[in-house]
């Protein structure tokens, strides 16, 4: 990593609530409560067929409650989003001019559920416009209203907190007041089918950092933060600060994380740099933890290498055993994690995790949740393309 | 925060190279065809063996800027570089591939949007700060923005802001949905260089006035995420002021650099040398080469 690398301090922004929808239930509470009993979201799969699947389990919410007020869309990836802000919009108005409140979410997948099945059984002119990977982010915007910029990212599984650091961005600028941002994604066909047949699915459990860990579950699920400028939040209760972001390119391989981290590490260390923080300031790591061999052994390394001996004292956790890797919505879910950590003095514990790995020897939060503190967490994220992205968070207690 | 300026646009449409290859007319040039496409460039070796289309037509289109602003691959290669990567639908026919089982398992992962960048940072060797937006000419601004922004703080000394848009194999998808669209559908390549300058242009998000984004359509077709920066091209060319708009989904959004930015300082690492001479140069209030190839 360049030496280089500079970065001007930007000023922090308040996340103000947050919602979420996940296999372990509707809502933030319900994710948290689950979080910290060690709750298991991985179930069998049996919203579609999954016959000629090796691997049929994944993190499937059951039961989506859609609001009744009005018809939701027919998109699912959609109706993750809808189930999501009205979790936001339990705890905190939306009250802002519609051309102010801004959209920025991520997905790995956008709307490929709707164009498989444009492409299989359903005609309509509607089904196949809503195959495009931005249809799911319009369908929130007008679902809540909202005439500000409305943007999708996609830099693959990194994208819930590329899309989180780019709402950041959005409100620095003064191009919104409000934003959404956050992250979704639906297990669906396409996905299954996929990441079957690269044989990244483990037929295990998900076992993050585990010496025995064999792969990783998909899970569906979707994760935003309501954010405003810092200045704009004063006399409102806030959930926490985004204090840096980044997010960097590998630029080894299409499909595997550079050997060495470099992206990660990079943007760690952009991330950092933003916040103006050092290495010792942080007290928390989401880590990305995914439960394949490579990437938590490479995690590891970057950590060690980005944090120093800082890396062997705070403790690291992984939420991917709990719900499976719900892509564009788990760097988001992992941030409000973080969130929530903070405020109520508690680390939600490394589900999978129990017999250490030598080249993964951090301290992963076994067992059970842990009474700590975090101030300053450090959340990571990679994904196909050679996708890295870092946030760094500042909790309320 | 320091600014950003354009010093040159890479531009590979269904047309030909650059844009002198751009009709005056797209409509009647295309004589009724519903796409005009983009063969990609002939690539050898296992390096390219799975690749698509459409990662083929990014490293061309990145290949097509150093070839316009005279610059070599290790003037841009490192992490101080920037990548920026925007389409509304190019990957349309990889995920087609896919769902329809002409793609074998290693091809899931160039189901990804972000299949299209990752070839281009491996080709380029590009490492630095990595952003991708799906969404059309709007989200290009968007793009070009955001762009700007990892210059100004620093995160980036330059920027590679790509679009990649192919239609051929989803032809019959965009006359489903065609309210989305305008004809003839073209499919295009553009890649612009963003080096630090004077000047930040200013970002109008949403209710941007209609701008030049007709006339580019006019010319070039549809080429959705491509437009704005085929628009910024021809306004090196001509040097003209830059002022870019695109609009997508009932979202008009526009970047304008609000005044001359000849910078003959600060230039990110890619000054004009006596070998290289004027890489940078241009008429005032435009400050870039002219993205004639």
């Amino acid at each position: 990593v360049s030496s280089s690398v500079t970065r001007v301090r930007s000023e922090p922004v308040a996340v103000i609530a947050a919602g979420a929808v996940t296999p372990l239930g509707d809502g933030l509470d319900t994710f948290w409560a689950a979080l910290l009993t060690g709750a298991d979201g991985i179930s069998p799969i049996e919203r579609f067929p999954v016959d000629g699947l090796r691997v049929r389990s994944g993190g499937e919410i059951k039961k989506l409650r859609l609001p009744p007020v009005r018809p939701a869309p027919e998109c699912r990836a959609s109706q993750l989003l809808i189930v999501a802000v009205e979790d936001v919009r339990r705890r905190e108005s939306l009250d802002c001019p519609p051309a102010r409140l801004a959209v920025v979410v991520g997905t790995a997948l956008g709307g490929v559920d709707e164009l498989d099945r444009a492409l299989r059984e359903d005609r309509r002119a509607r089904r196949a416009a809503s195959g495009l990977y931005d249809s799911p982010a319009q369908r929130l915007a007008e679902w809540i209203g909202a005439r500000g910029p409305v943007v999708t990212v996609s830099t693959a599984c990194a994208s819930g907190a590329t899309a989180i650091g780019m709402g950041a961005d959005l409100l620095r600028a003064d191009a919104a007041d409000l934003v959404l941002a956050g992250g979704y994604d639906t297990l669906c066909p396409f996905v299954m089918r996929g990441f079957d047949s690269l044989r990244s699915l483990t037929r295990d459990r998900v076992r993050p950092f585990d010496r025995r860990r064999s792969g990783l579950l998909l899970g569906e699920g979707a994760g935003l933060l309501l954010m405003a400028r810092e200045a704009d939040a004063r006399g409102r209760p806030v959930l926490g600060r985004l204090r840096g972001h980044s997010s960097a390119s590998d630029g080894a391989h299409v499909a595997a994380p550079h050997p060495e981290g470099r992206g990660l590490q990079l943007a760690i260390r952009l991330a950092l740099a933003e916040a103006d923080a050092s290495p010792g300031d942080v007290d928390f790591v989401s880590a990305h933890g995914t439960g394949t061999p490579l990437n938590d052994r490479i995690e590891t390394a970057v950590l060690k290498r980005a944090l120093g001996p800082r890396a062997h004292e705070v403790p690291v956790n992984s939420i991917k055993g709990a719900l499976g890797h719900t892509m564009g919505a788990a760097a988001t879910l992992e941030a409000i994690m973080c969130l929530l950590a903070s405020r109520d003095g508690v680390v939600p514990q490394t589900v999978g995790f129990e017999e250490a790995d030598p080249e993964c020897d951090l301290d992963y939060v076994p067992a059970a949740a842990r009474r700590v503190r975090p101030r300053l967490s450090l959340s990571t994220s990679l994904g196909f393309g050679g996708s890295n992205a870092a946030l760094v968070l500042e909790g309320v207690a | 925060m320091r600014g950003a300026r354009v010093a040159a646009v890479g531009l590979l449409t269904g047309w030909g190279e650059g844009t002198q290859a751009l009709p005056e007319d797209a409509r009647r040039s295309a004589g009724g065809r519903p796409v005009v496409p983009l063969r990609a460039p002939a690539r050898d070796g296992e390096r390219f063996r799975r690749a698509t289309r459409e990662c083929l037509l990014g490293v061309g289109a990145a290949e097509a800027l150093l070839s316009a602003a005279d610059l070599s691959r290790a003037d841009v290669a490192g992490d101080r570089t920037a990548l920026v990567y925007t389409t509304a639908a190019g990957y349309g026919a990889s995920n087609r591939g896919f769902i329809e089982g002409r793609a074998g398992a290693l091809g899931f992962p160039y189901t990804a949007p972000s299949a299209v960048p990752a070839e281009v940072a491996i080709e380029f060797h590009l490492t630095g700060s990595y952003v991708i937006l799906i969404g059309g000419a709007a989200t290009t601004i968007d793009a070009l923005w955001q762009a700007s922004v990892l210059i100004g703080r620093g995160a980036a000394e330059r920027a590679l802001v790509m679009a990649v848009e192919t239609f051929e194999e989803c032809a019959d998808l965009f006359l489903r949905g065609r309210w989305l669209v305008h004809a003839p559908l073209v499919e295009a390549a553009a890649c612009a260089l963003l080096v630090p300058g004077d000047v930040r242009p200013l970002y109008r998000p949403v209710g941007a006035a209609a701008g030049g984004d007709d006339k580019v359509r006019r010319r070039a077709g549809e080429t959705l995420a491509c437009g704005p920066l085929i628009a910024l091209a021809l306004a090196l060319d001509r040097g003209e002021p830059l002022c870019v708009t695109g609009e997508w989904r009932g979202r008009r959004a526009a970047l304008e650099w609000p005044a001359a930015q000849v910078d003959t300082e600060n230039m990110g690492g890619l000054e004009g040398s006596p070998e290289r001479p004027g890489t940078l140069g241009g008429a005032p209030g435009n400050p870039g080469r002219p993205s004639g190839h």
